[in-house]
């Protein structure tokens, strides 16, 4: 993908842990997971939002546009 | 996890199980026609009210010719069957909009589409052939429905496409 999802380093920045962040915007550990990884394909302005009011972020802080890093375009079924 | 299992499912399971079976019966009959009708020519068309003669034989040759092509359709149903089966599996599973069941419709559709064709095809041989003296009537020709089967299966299959794309985006939306 060519946004990037820059989780990690708030989340060190503000001394926090995925865990905790899960449980405070009701999100499971496994979908947070999947979006510090990188591998969600959206995500919902009402987790953004949830993200930004809890890290005291702007969404723009926590996502990253990078035009040479691949976009995973994904196969359309036949 | 299925929510719930209506009796449509397995009741479809047990009908294309028992399709699958006849199929094979069908297909073996037609074989065994064809066969005997090679191996003892003048005892098989008597047997089927046509006594095998100079006038008669292009009826002959049609009916062998429509055999064979029946024996064709063999392959196809099965092929088609084989791929219901597969997908009333997916939705008893409770996951049917998968990829694999979209690339199942369209595998059935292009089966759908030949098997009208050959009813086609049927259709003319039996009309060429056919004699006031020996008429054949055969349960072949132009359909309506089976065409509009035809059509329904492909808008299906690209229904099954695009949904499965939708869940996939779903299910990676956080």
């Amino acid at each position: 993908m060519g946004i990037a999802v820059k989780l990690d380093e708030l989340l060190h920045e503000r001394r926090m842990t995925l865990t905790e962040l899960a449980e405070r915007i009701d999100i499971t550990l496994a979908n947070l997971s999947i979006l510090k990884t990188g591998k969600a394909r959206a995500i919902r302005f009402s987790t953004l939002e949830a993200i930004c009011a809890v890290l005291n972020c702007q969404p723009g802080d926590l996502l990253e546009f990078q035009p040479n890093k691949d976009s995973a375009e994904r196969p359309r079924a036949a | 996890m299925p929510r719930h299992q209506p009796a449509a499912l397995p009741i479809a399971y047990v009908v294309l199980r028992v399709l699958i079976v006849l199929n094979w019966i069908y297909g073996a009959l037609l074989l065994a026609i064809l066969g005997l009708s090679l191996a003892n020519e003048h005892w098989t068309f008597m047997a089927l009210g046509v006594p095998v003669s100079d006038q008669t034989r292009p009826l002959v040759m049609g009916m062998r010719a429509i055999a064979a092509l029946g024996l064709l359709t063999v392959p196809l149903n099965l092929a088609m069957l084989k791929r219901l089966v597969a997908m009333v599996h997916t939705v008893r599973a409770g996951d049917p909009f998968v990829a694999d069941n979209a690339n199942r419709l369209q595998a059935i559709a292009w089966v759908l589409l030949a098997l009208q064709l050959i009813s086609l095809i049927i259709w003319a041989i039996g009309k060429a052939v056919s004699t006031p003296a020996h008429p054949l009537h055969l349960n072949a020709g132009f359909s309506p429905a089976g065409w509009l089967a035809v059509v329904l299966t492909f808008v299906l299959a690209r229904v099954f496409a695009e949904g499965t794309l939708m869940r996939e985006d779903l299910e990676g939306t956080v």
